[in-house]
């Protein structure tokens, strides 16, 4: 197997983990309902679990232990898709990335629970369960605005539409996708990108709401290679403000 | 005015600040009830209430609400004006001594669920189900199979078809639940710490 391959899918699914889950933690306190605060704030602590599962194996491979790798690199060694590195906007556009970005992390991890690369495979399978929660929590939103009033379908339209380029950016190619499709590691972008769009469709067909013209968007590509918005390095340093004011601070 | 969180002052939450105006009565969501199984041999009991627009909503809210800590294998809600609720009993009375009920008109049957509270300030307990013609049926019918030697206090009575229950698919969203220690206080031995730094204190005195 070639672990330089295994290495790249593993920073680009941990970063993508961890900038996901620190963005959507921002709710915390400012939700639109207590419950739901509290869910989507749980969710996010979901997701930095699963980036610390897979800086965990990275680590077994040889690399730096799971805070260094998380809290000392600059936004262009980051490996993670733009999409999940915007800023929180209000909750339409939260909740459309969420409804994006986590009906693609499911259909990855269900992939990936087949790997050939026992450990992805082990933790994949693991942490498929806390994303079908997700996954249900976010088509049952998008059901519940996608059919209500005027301002609600308009809103979450509008989100789609600024989300979707970059959603699409969530399938940038590894450099290494033969090798990772052809020892079995991983079904590559291309496949998942077919059972993605199959599956929102799903979902948006329930609703007022539409799919942008695949033809017609270009994707925001570069992120799982360094190439950021502006959005990502501000988040960094604030994730990273105790770490660096006293580095031997302990919680 | 600013905050020591980057986040509020982001969100520019005072420029959203009003005089907070008293809403229309009834201008909120409606309740749900939530019951919880926190192990398959334990029977559903009741946890509390969500407040939400409808019962798919209640099930994603009651799910993070009851069911971040500890364990789950399910999880169950129901609109509150759902329920068929006993009067409460002192302690000492049971409550199928007090209540009678008119038999019902109907004549099609269907499941109900059937909770009961042995001691003030417990939970509500699943006892069972059974098959009757309507709330009152079901509450006679409990109380025959039920109703067996310790006081009951309060029963509570739903119509199966109104409880929205997690399928069996769905047991996976909780698989990872008891590793999640971080969300409980003891696993940041804040008291150890507190008292650490006293004593460090003290000495440098």
């Amino acid at each position: 197997m070639n672990e330089v391959a295994i290495k790249d899918l593993l920073y680009k699914m941990a970063d993508d983990q961890l900038i996901i889950g620190h963005r959507n933690s921002e709710w915390n306190g400012l939700g639109p309902l207590l419950e739901e605060d509290i869910a989507f704030c749980s969710m996010a602590q979901d997701k930095i679990g699963q980036s610390l599962a897979f800086y965990t194996i990275l680590n077994d491979m040889g690399e730096s232990d799971p805070d260094t790798i998380a809290f000392t690199r600059n936004a262009n060694q980051f490996h993670n898709c733009q999409l999940v590195e915007l800023p929180i906007g209000e909750y339409d556009f939260s909740l459309v990335r969420h409804f994006l970005f986590d009906t693609s992390e499911y259909l990855r991890f269900d992939a990936l629970a087949q790997s050939t690369h026992t450990p992805i495979a082990e933790v994949s399978a693991k942490i498929k369960g806390e994303i079908q929660y997700h996954v249900m929590h976010a088509n049952t939103w998008i059901k519940q605005l996608g059919t209500a009033t005027d301002e609600a379908i308009e809103r979450m339209q509008k989100a789609i539409n600024v989300a979707f380029p970059y959603a699409l950016g969530i399938f940038e190619e590894s450099k290494y996708e033969g090798d990772l499709i052809t020892d079995k590691v991983f079904i590559g972008e291309h496949i998942l990108r077919e059972r993605w769009i199959e599956a929102i469709d799903k979902v948006i067909a329930t609703t007022e709401l539409v799919i942008p013209d695949l033809a017609a968007e270009e994707a925001h590509l570069g992120g799982r290679y360094g190439e950021h918005t502006e959005h990502l390095q501000p988040l960094l340093t604030e994730m990273t403000e105790v770490l660096s004011i006293d580095p031997r601070a302990e919680w | 005015m600013t905050s020591l969180d980057p986040r509020l002052n982001r969100v520019d939450i005072y420029k959203y600040q009003q005089e907070l105006q008293p809403k229309d009565s009834m201008d909120q969501f409606e309740t749900y009830e939530v019951f919880l199984q926190t192990k398959e041999s334990k029977p559903y009991q009741h946890e509390g209430i969500v407040h939400a627009p409808n019962r798919d909503m209640a099930f994603l809210f009651a799910k993070e609400q009851f069911s971040r800590r500890g364990t789950c294998t399910g999880l169950s809600v129901v609109r509150t004006e759902h329920i068929m609720v006993s009067p409460m009993t002192d302690n000492d009375e049971n409550v199928y001594d007090l209540v009678s009920v008119e038999p019902e008109k109907n004549t099609k049957k269907e499941t109900y669920e059937v909770f009961y509270l042995f001691k003030r300030g417990k939970h509500m307990q699943h006892q069972g189900s059974v098959s009757a013609v309507g709330f009152h049926d079901a509450y006679i019918q409990a109380g025959a199979t039920y109703n067996t030697g310790k006081t009951v206090l309060n029963v509570w009575v739903i119509r199966h078809d109104d409880m929205l229950f997690n399928t069996e698919d769905e047991r996976v969203i909780w698989s990872t639940l008891s590793e999640k220690k971080f969300r409980d206080a003891i696993a940041y031995k804040a008291l150890d710490k507190i008292k650490k730094f006293k004593e460090e204190q003290l000495a440098s005195k």
